[in-house]
């Protein structure tokens, strides 16, 4: 690859001004690193990526507000979590997590319970017992 | 005058009183490593860093899941850069994980104020200071704590081009963020250093342990092996997995090779610029060819990853197919191997 074949694609909604380091050639042929402003390829793969997890968090969202799951379900995806990392996080054994996403067994946990997710997931217990109305903005 | 500004907004004064030049990296890894040894005065480079470190590598672990699906990885295994390249140049280095994160933060505080500027496994998740599309759970990546400020930190992360503040709160989660690879609280520094490393001795180990890595692993899944083996997946896997599961491997592997701060091409790039400097110090024309040649290798990396966008933007509606891209990964697969060996065979040369 050399200087001007390192991708300077317009991609702000992704990048947000950050510069990824690329080696290319100069006329010399000799190798530097050279700022790229983003890929199309790069941008599209990641799109792919990040809207996966925005479906989940979405349909969690639904599933709690219809009652189907509980709010812990929709912190969990939004964290990019697994029942396994969430567990680990909070000091509780997986199997209870996956319990717990179930509503009627998450309206009976302890606050010592709701705490220890709140703060794993980075969040107060007020947040923990709701989700939003509406959907997250990307 | 443009470059002198630019050096005022990246240098920063360290708890030692020395001045520390922020530079941008392709990788995290070899980024904070290669800074952590120029702090220590010597004069040392990414692309270096990476060679000597043994960072060149292909993996592709089909029994291992990621985020359900496979991992492919184009670099050697994390947290093992630093510690190869401080042993092959000879210096004395500090590493330790730490399982209580009070403890953790206080040892980091401790170092601070020791003089030292600490290099730190982190989850970049919990990194704040990234845009909302770089964070993903994944607890690889590599930062440098520079000193303490008011409520945190003050970092250089090198896919950065400027050193960040990251706040306490921030740091703790993301060095002590559980799941794969966990960081655990590591964290590493240079102690000493000894005076005009033996760079020639340190490049030739890690050039050799490279080529054993691509070439002689008894193991399926690892160097070249590994390339053939995972071409071989992508041909069939429309059939195998259907198609949407099948797009979504296949762009899980572009995104190892371009998304994840590799330089480009998967490190051959970098790669590529290692086996120049490495040619400059051993006066070597063969090295150089070898460099030319890991060009063009990338080359084709960078097309396999167009064609793949492709394959799975166009959901089959295009001509480009599943086997075309993996029938493209297998040009590589060949033409590393032949590279490889070559370089195996001219060490032997190099090292008299």
């Amino acid at each position: 690859m050399k200087i001007n074949e390192v991708p300077q694609d317009d991609v702000p909604d992704y990048s947000e001004g950050i510069k990824k380091g690329n080696y290319a050639l100069d006329d010399k042929g000799k190798y530097v690193m050279v700022p790229s402003k983003g890929w199309v390829v790069d941008e599209m793969i990641n799109r792919m990526a990040y809207d996966e997890y925005k479906v989940k968090e979405e349909e969690a969202r639904k599933a709690v507000l219809a009652g189907q799951k509980s709010p812990l379900a929709y912190y969990m995806e939004l964290r990019q979590m697994t029942p396994e990392i969430l567990g680990k996080t909070a000091g509780i054994a997986a199997f209870r997590v996956k319990r717990h996403l179930r509503p009627e067994i998450f309206a009976r946990l302890k606050p010592s319970v709701l705490g220890a997710y709140a703060n794993a997931l980075a969040i107060t217990t007020e947040e923990l017992i709701t989700v939003p109305k509406n959907p997250r903005e990307r | 005058m443009k470059e002198a500004t630019a050096n005022k907004m990246n240098s920063e004064i360290t708890v030692s009183g020395r001045t520390f030049i922020h530079q941008h990296a392709a990788h995290c890894e070899s980024g904070v490593t290669a800074a952590l040894f120029r702090d220590k005065g010597v004069k040392i480079s990414e692309a270096m860093v990476f060679g000597v470190g043994s960072g060149m590598f292909f993996g592709h672990l089909p029994f291992i899941k990621w985020v359900g699906m496979p991992i492919t990885t184009f670099r050697s295994r994390p947290r093992t850069l630093f510690p190869k390249v401080a042993k092959r140049l000879g210096g004395k280095f500090f590493t330790k994980e730490y399982r209580n994160a009070q403890k953790g933060m206080a040892a980091l505080r401790n170092a601070l104020s020791d003089g030292h500027i600490v290099g730190l496994t982190t989850n970049i998740y919990w990194l704040s200071y990234f845009p909302n599309r770089f964070r993903f759970q994944f607890n690889g990546h590599n930062i440098i704590a520079l000193r303490e400020i008011e409520n945190g930190f003050r970092v250089s992360d090198p896919i950065l081009d400027h050193p960040v503040d990251c706040s306490t709160e921030d740091l703790e989660r993301a060095r002590f963020a559980r799941g794969p690879l966990e960081p655990k609280g590591f964290m590493y520094w240079v102690e000493t250093v000894v005076e005009n490393p033996d760079f020639r001795s340190a490049c030739l180990a890690g050039m050799k342990e490279s080529c054993y890595m691509m070439l002689k692993v008894p193991f399926p899944f690892i160097g070249i092996k590994g390339m053939r083996y995972l071409a071989k997946q992508i041909i069939k896997s429309p059939e195998k997995l259907g198609f949407p599961e099948a797009c979504r491997r296949l762009a899980n592997v572009v995104r190892m090779q371009e998304e994840v701060g590799t330089g480009g091409a998967g490190f051959r790039f970098m790669y590529a610029a290692f086996l120049q400097e490495a040619a400059e110090l051993f006066g070597s024309d063969e090295l150089a060819e070898l460099s030319q040649e890991m060009t063009a290798i990338g080359d084709i990396w960078r097309e396999f990853a167009v064609v793949s966008a492709r394959v799975v933007k166009q959901r089959g509606q295009s001509e480009e197919t599943f086997a075309k891209a993996g029938g493209l990964m297998l040009i590589p697969a060949g033409r590393e191997e032949q590279l490889f060996k070559e370089l195996y065979n001219l060490l032997r040369k190099l090292e008299k």
